[in-house]
This record gives structure tokens, C-alpha cells and sequence, in this order.
């Protein structure tokens, strides 16, 4: 079992950096979404970023989030490049060795999650060029980018459990444009949820993004850490980890 | 179990969906295949060839029946099956980003192998892949990646592989060069080949033993010669540009049976030769469009119990084809 996923796992990550397109998009976007979306305020009057960053420099507030959000797309090209690995027959190729369905989604999930986190050093690099200034321990990155690995497990496992019987291009896009916005703008990715309204807050409240957002920008901030919700991205993973072993023994097809 | 039997397969069922529409793709198969054999599953598209490679590698459940491979059972023993084979599919499938050596080395990993090297260098050098074996396997010809292909069912050492229409859509020297590997392999490797195909002359030169498929149902099975020798007579087909009548051609000396589609005639006699001036005479030799003789083959065969050839299913063939060229192109 642990060679079937070593094999998976090294093929996923490997294949990522032999696609020049794939790791150009990868380190451009970062900074698109820094200098686009971080732009976007400006010319907006001090007052008013203030009052979205409560009171912080808005990069520094904004980073953690995007950072957060970016690990949903993880989860739609995991997912892709299952659907491509049976459309192409290669699934079969993987299904016709002793590998088990269930190693099959871990290599998957995990080969995606770690994947999304090459974007964290870029996007770091990103903030920092555009000013943001990182005072964090070792302790505190490591916690900042373990919570975004459970938040990108998390979600890898979502999308590969929503689409493991499925062959269809389109179904992880749909699925994601489902799941994206709302799971984006009900939480505290892009503007602190003090001007949401009470149903949008309950949904914050209990979203895994708003959790790794707030975490991370507690770590770039400087202000208070809310360890609990580390252990709450870590349960996330582990609860979306096993549905998606689950569904996947079960559902997992080519045929 | 047949203690030398590879693959045992018993009143093997496969149907496809549970409602009303569903397909019922294997009808109570019945297989026996010697250990160290080629054999061959011959018939048209659609037969049910696939879906019996598909519930024998454990990618299909069956639907009732049993069926061991190596001697494990497909539904029990279905990872100790899979550790036991090998496959080889009707279309290329490798993995594009990686090179010869680096397939052979996810091939080891998936196969839980741990001193894979030697033997990935030996086949790489058997298949004359060795000087190519740290370039991309999208840079190699259709052939190369066929050759790379049947390296990996075998670096496993497995002691049955499995060939899905292995030549379908190669060029005619390739599809030769894909029949030698096959033979040389089997008798290099010693390994059980079970392999599926709709061409005849591939069949007829491949294979020890051949089992003939059509709808999901195993019609006959023997060597090419014995199936052969189930056949009696030669087979005259005529176009006639004028009305027959089926019982004057009957009625002809030899003639053993009188079929017809449209103006396309039919005719099963006892010897070409005998017939075929009396039958010139009785039709009219300018009225003859198109006249063809076919001694016995495993065409003749399956037109024998079949009433249709398999080449009827020629379109179906092209648009297969066509799909697997464009996955080709796709990658």
C-alpha cells in the first residue's frame, strides 16, 4: 500500500512541474490576485479600508484569505485529473495493479492538497514585494501552512468524493461554481463578517475557510491566535478524509 | 480448478444497468484456457470480448457466475488477481509526462515491486527501447509506445496478460510487428496470453486455441483448425444483376444451402470448384456483378453459425478508430 501511494503521490506532484503552463499559471496568479483584487481599494478613502481591514494594512489582511480560498480551485483540479486519468485509461491502467481505490483517492487528495501549497512561499514573496512585513515564528508558519494543508485535504477529498463516479469534464466545474462563492463570500477570506447578516454569519461561523483565514491572519497580524481553530481545519481534513476513502472504495469507477 | 487451467470461467453473466434498458453483455460464459497458451476471443464489436477482460481484471464485477484467474477468484482474490497480470489495452495508455524509464518505474511502484531495475533494463533492451528509455513517451512512434506498453505488463513477471484489441488501429507493418512481439513474448516469457481481436488472420496466426463470441455468448471454441474443420464446404458469394430463385440455386449440384440479402447472394456447397460452372450456367455470366469463392477460415466459421460476418461490423470498427485516434490527438 505505501509503494502504490508513494507511486501516485510522486506521479501527481512530478507532473505539476513538468507542465511549464500549469506552474507559470501557479506563480503568476498570486500576484494577479494581489495586485488586481488589493488594488481594487486604492483610491477608496482610508476610512473605508480601515474599516474592512479593521485597521490593518489590507494586504496583510487580505493574503491569509486568499490564500484560504485558493485552496478550493485545489480541490476542482484534483478532481480533473481524476476524471482525465479515466477518460484517458489510465485509471485502468492504475485499477489492473493491487492498488486499492481507497490509496488511489489518498494519493489524490494529498497529491492536490500539496500541490496548492506551492503557491504559499510564492505568494509570500508576492506580499512581501507589495510591502506586507512577516513576523511569524516557526511555530506560527508551520501552524499557518498546516491549517491550509487540512483546509486543501479537506477539499480535495469534497471534490473527489462528489465526482468519483463521475467521467464528465464539466462536473468539476459545476461542482465547483456550486460550492466556491458561497463558501468564499460566507466567510472572513476577503472582509471580516461584522457587516454580514445573522444568516450569513451563522454560515461563516462553521466554514473551514473563515477558520484557516482568520488563523493565518492572526499569525500575520500579530494578534491573538485562535489555536482551536487549527484542531477545527484538522477535523475538517480527517472527517473529509474518511467520507472520501469511503465513497471512493465504493464509487470509484471506470466502467 | 483445472490445476493447469489459467483462467477458469464458469456460466459467467454480465448485465449492464437494472432497468428495463439494460444490456445483458455476458450470457453465461464458459471458459477454460490452458496455462502457457495464446487465446484468442474472437468476434465482432460489441460481442462482450471487452466486458470478459473487464470482470476477469476485477475493473467490472460479474453478475453471477464464478471465475478464477491464476487461481484466485475475481471476486474474492481480486488485488492477488491483479498482482498476478497484465494488460495491454486497445489503445496506448501511458502516462505521456513521463519517460519509458519513468512508466516502468510507476508500473514497479504500483506492482509493489522492490529490485524492479534489472528487469525494467532487460525488457527495455528485449523491446529495443534501451537508447529511448530517458525520453518522453510522447516523443515515441505508435509502436515504440505499444512496445513500452507490453514491457509493462510483463515487468511484474505476471503469469497471465491480458490484450485488448492490441493491434486495433495500427498500420498494417505495425500490427505484423505487434504479432511477432506477441508470439516472441509468449515463448520468451512463457506467459498465458489471453487476448480479444475482430481480425480474423490475427486470431488465425496468434493464437494456440480461440473461442468464438458474438451477443455475450461463447459459440464455439477450438483450435483455428479444428474450428475450421467444423465447416463443410466453400462458401460462394454472388451479386446478380437479375432476380434468383433460391430453390433453383438449390437445386444446383453441391449446393447445400441458398442465402440471400438483397441481390447478395449466399451459397454453402460441398467444393467451389464443382459447383461454379453449373452455377455460371444457371445465373448467366453476364448477369454476374461480383462473384467471390472463401474456402474454410474462421470468417466462414462465424458465418456458419452466425448467419453474419464479422467484417459486417466494419463501420463500427472505423468510428472505434476514430475514438482512438482522437484520444491520441487529445493528449
Amino acid at each position: 500500500m505505501r509503494s502504490q501511494f508513494t507511486g501516485l503521490y510522486l506521479r501527481e506532484i512530478l507532473r505539476t512541474f513538468r507542465n511549464p503552463f500549469v506552474l507559470l499559471i501557479t506563480i503568476v496568479q498570486p500576484f494577479m490576485w494581489l495586485a488586481f483584487f488589493g488594488s481594487s481599494f486604492a483610491n477608496a478613502p482610508a476610512s473605508v479600508v480601515s474599516s474592512i481591514a479593521e485597521g490593518h494594512n489590507y494586504l496583510a489582511f487580505l493574503l491569509p484569505g486568499t490564500l484560504s480560498t485558493s485552496m478550493l480551485s485545489v480541490g476542482m483540479f484534483g478532481s480533473m485529473s481524476t476524471i482525465q486519468d479515466k477518460r484517458f485509461g489510465f485509471m485502468k491502467r492504475i485499477l489492473i495493479t493491487p492498488t486499492s481505490k481507497g490509496v488511489i483517492f489518498l494519493a489524490k487528495a494529498l497529491g492536490s492538497a500539496t500541490r496548492g501549497l506551492i503557491q504559499f512561499p510564492i505568494m509570500i514573496v508576492a506580499a512581501s514585494l507589495f510591502g506586507v512585513h512577516f513576523g511569524l515564528s516557526p511555530v506560527e508558519w508551520l501552524a499557518w501552512v498546516g491549517g491550509l494543508f487540512c483546509l486543501a485535504i479537506g477539499f480535495s477529498s469534497l471534490f473527489l468524493a462528489v465526482t468519483a463516479s463521475s467521467t464528465d469534464w464539466q462536473t468539476p466545474g459545476v461542482v465547483s461554481n456550486f460550492i466556491t462563492m458561497p463558501l468564499m463570500f460566507a466567510s472572513t477570506a476577503l472582509f471580516g463578517g461584522q457587516y454580514f447578516p445573522s444568516w450569513m454569519q451563522a454560515i461563516s461561523a462553521v466554514n473551514p475557510i473563515s477558520f484557516s483565514a482568520l488563523l493565518g491572519r492572526s499569525f500575520v497580524l500579530g494578534t491573538a491566535v485562535p489555536w482551536i481553530y487549527l484542531g477545527y481545519l484538522a477535523a475538517f481534513a480527517v472527517g473529509l478524509l474518511v467520507i472520501g476513502w469511503q465513497v471512493s472504495a465504493r464509487w470509484l469507477k471506470v466502467d | 480448478m483445472n490445476a493447469t487451467s489459467a483462467i477458469e470461467v464458469r456460466n459467467v453473466s454480465k448485465r449492464y444497468g437494472s432497468n428495463a434498458h439494460s444490456v445483458l453483455a455476458l450470457d453465461r460464459v464458459n471458459l477454460s484456457i490452458p496455462s502457457g497458451t495464446v487465446f484468442g476471443l474472437l468476434g465482432p464489436n460489441g460481442a462482450g470480448k471487452t466486458t470478459l477482460i473487464k470482470v476477469l481484471t476485477g475493473i467490472s464485477d460479474l453478475t453471477s457466475g464464478d471465475a478464477t484467474v491464476a487461481g484466485f477468484d475475481v471476486r474474492t482474490q481480486s488485488l492477488k488477481v491483479r498482482a498476478r497480470i497484465g494488460w495491454v489495452a486497445a489503445e496506448v495508455i501511458l502516462d505521456d509526462d513521463f519517460s519509458a524509464r519513468e512508466n516502468l518505474w510507476l508500473q514497479a511502484k504500483l506492482q509493489d515491486l522492490k529490485d524492479w531495475e534489472p528487469r525494467a533494463d532487460l525488457l527495455l533492451r528485449y523491446f529495443s527501447l534501451a537508447d529511448r528509455a530517458d525520453d518522453k513517451v510522447s516523443k515515441f512512434s505508435t509502436g515504440m509506445r505499444k512496445k513500452l506498453e507490453i514491457a509493462l505488463a510483463l515487468l511484474h513477471q505476471p503469469s497471465v496478460i491480458f490484450m485488448d484489441e492490441p493491434t486495433i488501429g495500427l498500420d498494417v507493418s505495425t500490427r505484423r510487428m505487434l504479432w511477432d512481439i506477441v508470439a516472441g513474448v509468449h515463448q520468451e516469457f512463457g506467459v498465458t496470453v489471453l487476448l480479444t481481436t475482430h481480425y480474423i488472420e490475427e486470431a488465425d496466426a496468434l493464437c494456440d486455441r480461440i473461442a468464438i463470441i458474438d451477443q455475450g455468448r461463447v459459440i464455439a471454441e477450438g483450435t483455428p483448425s479444428e474450428l475450421k474443420g467444423r465447416v463443410k464446404g466453400d462458401v460462394i458469394e454472388l451479386v446478380s444483376a437479375v432476380p434468383l430463385d433460391a430453390a433453383r440455386l438449390r437445386a444446383l449440384p453441391g449446393v447445400q444451402e441458398a442465402t440471400s440479402r438483397g441481390d447478395e447472394w449466399t451459397l454453402r456447397v460441398t467444393s467451389a470448384e464443382a459447383t461454379l460452372p453449373s452455377l455460371l450456367a444457371a445465373v448467366g455470366q453476364d448477369s454476374v456483378k461480383h462473384i467471390s469463392v472463401e474456402k474454410p477460415s474462421l470468417e466462414t466459421v462465424f458465418l456458419d453459425l452466425t448467419g453474419r460476418r464479422i467484417a459486417d461490423e466494419e463501420p463500427m470498427r472505423d468510428i472505434r478508430k476514430f475514438y482512438a485516434q482522437m484520444r491520441q490527438v487529445r493528449r
